[in-house]
């Protein structure tokens, strides 16, 4: 054990909780994630060949979350890579979970990071996987008790309501990832103008099926439930059944157009 | 077949949870104590991933109407049988047909576990029998069970053994072993010393989704943050720098800073956090906390 992790315990023990101990405490936290880039996941970059065949890349660093979590910087990759993994089914992975440029790979408990992973990590991606993915045109009545934020957005972008919707409407948007709820999805692509920051205080209830727009995203609230993101519209498409083959409506890479009912 | 006469504070049909599904939003949940539930079922003779209940801090009153092979894991709650025969836990019951379990308070720790022969056959929804509430799916119906639900399940009979299961030495305690998290360096000086050395209290206002902490602030560097993938175990700090660690029903991504990881094999110990009950965090390596494999109870004859 390092002296600085026997530092750390001791001042989490309470028992010399001095300022000297507590900082090298710091210091041997951050020292534990800092050398991504350079750190094998499995913690022995010099005792593996694998290793200098693995991470030839500069841009494949990884966090732990915890033990089972290894995100991986997956930038516009993320879905590519998502893709790729997804096809290898490796027994060590449980469930993967892309985000905004990033893919959280959680390993089933006691596994290590294996060989095949890494390899699989160091090959390059096929751009073809993801560009597929279905459009989707989604009918939204926009304004009104159905978007009470859409005159504040309007007015925050400059516009009034009839040039904002036709803004909305007139992208086609990309499924970057669901998350939040199930089936909820932040579609990317929405025009710059339109983009707001989230309310400063989240309403209580958000009803199912509001078209909402948070930061550089646009997305849908597949069922009702508290939310912090403008809400412009309403839309009657149910974008999450658990008991369907396919519980979710839009899947990441999946590409979706709003038309104004 | 299980009545349910009272419903307890939040019962729950659990079984080893729905992985697989993180891309659609999706989290595995299950069972609390993936292991102590495994128990439970192994007890009465099901399959380690056969659906029973998880209750927490105060239980239910159910009758038998066909009587059942049933067991009870996790925290020992105060409990009687109507046969007035005591109701023990770690260990294979009989009851009669017709007999009632009332389950009351809680004595030490928050969650346990109770599996009947055969399993609460419940419809899976996603491969699963598990009840997510933030979503209403799976379990019963969706939800916690009422009064007046009346659970399937075939209590088929055979052969019973009478088992013993030997759960682990600590299910309990204060201190949480965690690995440091994807945002660590977020933090200074302060709060990282504040969360490694100062003690924290489970909130009352804790679920299934997180479980929320009061003490020392975690200070930070705001910073905006990319949403990105969580798992239960992730300790979030929001802007008030109250942590929050997340639970087995928790979002798929969030984008507060993660200032550590609670490691699996201490799951359990978070599962039987009472509110008010003191929590600490110490730090283990990765590797480490990888070659702690979960290994199933030991479980053997009586007598």
């Amino acid at each position: 054990m390092s002296a600085g992790l026997t530092a750390l315990m001791a001042a989490s023990a309470g028992v010399a909780s001095t300022l000297a101990a507590i900082r090298i405490a710091a210091n041997s936290v951050r020292m534990m994630q800092h050398s991504e880039k350079r750190r094998h996941p499995m913690g022995k970059p010099k005792t593996s060949r694998l290793y200098l065949k693995a991470a030839p890349d500069p841009n494949v660093s990884w966090r732990w979350v915890s033990e089972r979590g290894l995100r991986l910087a997956t930038g516009d990759a993320t879905l590519a890579r998502y893709l790729a993994l997804s096809s290898l089914n490796l027994p060590e992975i449980e469930d993967m979970i892309p985000a905004d440029g990033s893919l959280l790979l959680i390993l089933r408990r006691g596994e290590p990071v294996s060989a095949d992973l890494l390899e699989a990590l160091a090959m390059p991606l096929a751009i073809a996987h993801a560009t597929t993915g279905k459009l989707h045109e989604i009918a939204v009545e926009y304004g009104g008790a159905a978007g009470p934020d859409l005159p504040a957005l309007a007015e925050l972008s400059g516009m009034d309501a009839a040039t904002y919707i036709r803004s909305h409407t007139a992208v086609e948007y990309t499924v970057a990832f669901l998350g939040f709820q199930p089936g909820f999805p932040y579609l990317r692509g929405l025009p710059p103008a339109l983009h707001a920051p989230r309310r400063a205080s989240p309403r209580v209830s958000v009803p199912k099926g509001s078209v909402a727009i948070g930061g550089a995203y646009t997305g849908i609230y597949p069922a009702s439930g508290p939310g912090g993101w403008h809400i412009l519209g309403r839309t009657p498409v149910d974008l999450f059944d658990p008991q369907r083959e396919a519980p979710a409506l839009l899947m990441p890479g999946d590409h979706v157009r709003f038309v104004a009912a | 077949m299980i009545e349910v006469l009272r419903a307890g504070r939040c019962d729950l049909v659990m079984d080893q949870g729905r992985s697989g599904w993180g891309v659609l939003g999706v989290p595995t949940g299950g069972a609390a104590d993936p292991a102590a539930l495994a128990a439970a079922n192994r007890l009465v003779g099901n399959d380690a991933d056969a659906a029973g209940l998880e209750m927490i801090l105060s239980g239910p009153v159910l009758r038998f109407p066909t009587g059942g092979v049933a067991a009870l894991t996790g925290a020992r709650f105060a409990a009687t049988r109507s046969s007035g025969a005591a109701v023990v836990w770690n260990q294979t019951l009989v009851l009669a047909a017709g007999e009632t379990l009332a389950l009351e308070r809680a004595e030490v720790g928050c969650r346990c576990w109770l599996a009947l022969r055969g399993g609460v056959a419940v419809s899976p929804v996603m491969g699963s029998r598990s009840t997510f509430l933030p979503a209403s799916f799976g379990g019963f119906q969706g939800r916690a069970l009422q009064a007046g639900d009346m659970l399937p399940g075939d209590g088929r009979g055979g052969e019973v053994r009478l088992l013993r299961a030997h759960p682990p030495a600590s299910l309990t305690g204060e201190a949480l072993r965690v690995v440091a998290g994807p945002q660590a360096e977020q933090f200074d000086d302060t709060g990282l010393a504040a969360f490694f050395s100062r003690l924290y209290r489970a909130e009352a206002a804790s679920d299934r989704r997180g479980l929320r902490l009061r003490g020392a602030a975690v200070t930070h560097r705001r910073v905006k943050l990319p949403s990105q993938g969580v798992l239960p175990g992730a300790v979030q700090i929001p802007p008030d720098g109250q942590p929050i660690i997340l639970g087995w029903d928790g979002p798929v991504t969030g984008g507060y800073p993660v200032i550590a990881g609670l490691i699996a094999a201490d799951w359990p110990r978070l599962a039987q956090l009472q509110p008010g009950d003191p929590v600490r965090f110490v730090t283990i390596e990765v590797d480490a906390a990888q070659a702690l494999a979960a290994t199933p109870w030991p479980i053997e004859e009586m007598g």
